[in-house]
């Protein structure tokens, strides 16, 4: 019944399963701000409602992707909207550019390398391991590497979200625990772990945090796209 | 309103040479690109800062939304996880805060050489 209402209706389906999702959306950034939860979070929440509330109603998600294009149409912008925490911050980030390069290709390095080994020990297949070595970038980039060195590619899509949703919400508490207090840092390490997700959690704390996720998701990006090619086939001779 | 106008006005610029980037160099995706040239209009004040500030914000504060249909697609991998189970999840969980970690002290560390007056007020704002 729904999803010929889905296909004989297709305008105010959409429209109402958008306003579902921004209302839903809302609804718990409301919730997040009285009661302060890092489990409130709003892109979570959303998540965890819509998934089973498509299921009940045997909406496939092809459709429910369909119906919400107008969230995807304002990604792209969104992320350029970023551009201006970075700005703010560029005098700092620019002070500091060699420290920030140099952490951060330390970090990728060995990210790939723990995720590739893990993953060889305990599921012992290759196109998983190149998958999981590579989810801490932003989706297309973490899927195009996948695909170039022989991959799986769904598997990378499904990483890279739940490194995304896990390192921003538990993140930012880890961060503190262990000692990590400064903005610059928390920034960093959360929008290298954790990518674009993880700047947006990041931009609600300040902007401080925002400019320097923003920075660690570029250059994160950039320098994964660089040092995969020759580290996974490196540790693939490893485990061959 | 005009300076909602201007902002978006201004985004989709970037966002537009974004795209231009993308497809002469590769590499990065176009938004990141578009983030970037962002940056650097407002740096060169060929965007107004001043003007853009406010939409700007809003949009930052409330871009979380435009992730939902993506983090909803997680309902295709059901399957994935029933296949490999929890090694999967741990994998992913212990590398990535094996990575916030390592970033994290690195950075605690070795960006201590600041411009004074932003980091006595960075830490004002957090008492």
């Amino acid at each position: 019944m729904i999803n010929s209402f889905l296909i004989n209706s297709p305008i105010l389906a959409s429209f109402i399963i958008t306003m579902i999702t921004v209302a839903t959306y809302q609804l718990s950034a409301r919730l997040q701000q009285k009661w302060q939860s890092i489990w409130l979070n709003p892109m979570l929440i959303t998540i965890t409602i819509l998934v089973p509330l498509l299921l009940l109603v045997d909406i496939d998600y092809q459709e429910y992707s369909k119906t919400t294009q107008l969230l995807n149409l304002l990604l792209e912008p969104a992320i350029v909207a970023l551009g201006f925490p970075l700005y703010q911050q560029l005098r700092q980030i620019k002070f500091h550019w060699r420290e920030i390069m140099s952490i951060l290709a330390l970090g990728i390095a060995a990210v790939i390398s723990v995720s590739f080994i893990m993953a060889m020990i305990l599921i012992k297949a290759p196109e998983i391991a190149i998958a999981l070595s590579l989810k801490s970038v932003t989706t297309p980039i973490g899927i195009t590497l996948t695909e170039q060195l022989s991959g799986d590619s769904s598997i990378t899509a499904f990483a890279i979200m739940v490194a995304g949703l896990f390192g921003g919400l538990l993140g930012p508490a880890w961060l503190e625990f262990i000692g990590v207090k400064s903005a610059k840092a928390q920034g960093l390490a959360i929008g290298s772990a954790s990518h674009v997700i993880g700047t947006a959690i990041m931009v609600r704390v300040s902007a401080e945090h925002g400019a320097y996720s923003s920075v660690s998701l570029i250059l994160s990006a950039l320098l994964t796209a660089l040092i995969s090619p020759w580290l996974i086939p490196l540790l693939q001779q490893l485990f061959s | 309103m005009k300076n909602v106008l201007y902002t978006l006005f201004a985004i989709s610029i970037s966002l537009l040479l974004g795209k231009l980037a993308n497809h002469l160099l590769a590499g990065l995706p176009a938004s990141l690109y578009g983030m970037v040239i962002y940056a650097i209009f407002l740096q060169l004040n060929w965007f107004s800062a001043k003007k853009v500030s406010t939409t700007n914000q809003w949009l930052v504060r409330h871009m979380g939304v435009c992730f939902v249909p993506a983090g909803v697609g997680i309902i295709n991998h059901f399957q994935l996880i029933q296949n490999h189970g929890i090694a999967l999840i741990f994998i992913i969980f212990s590398s990535t805060f094996i990575l916030l970690t390592v970033i994290g002290f690195l950075s605690e560390r070795f960006l201590i050489r600041s411009i004074p007056a932003d980091e006595s007020l960075s830490d004002q704002a957090k008492l």
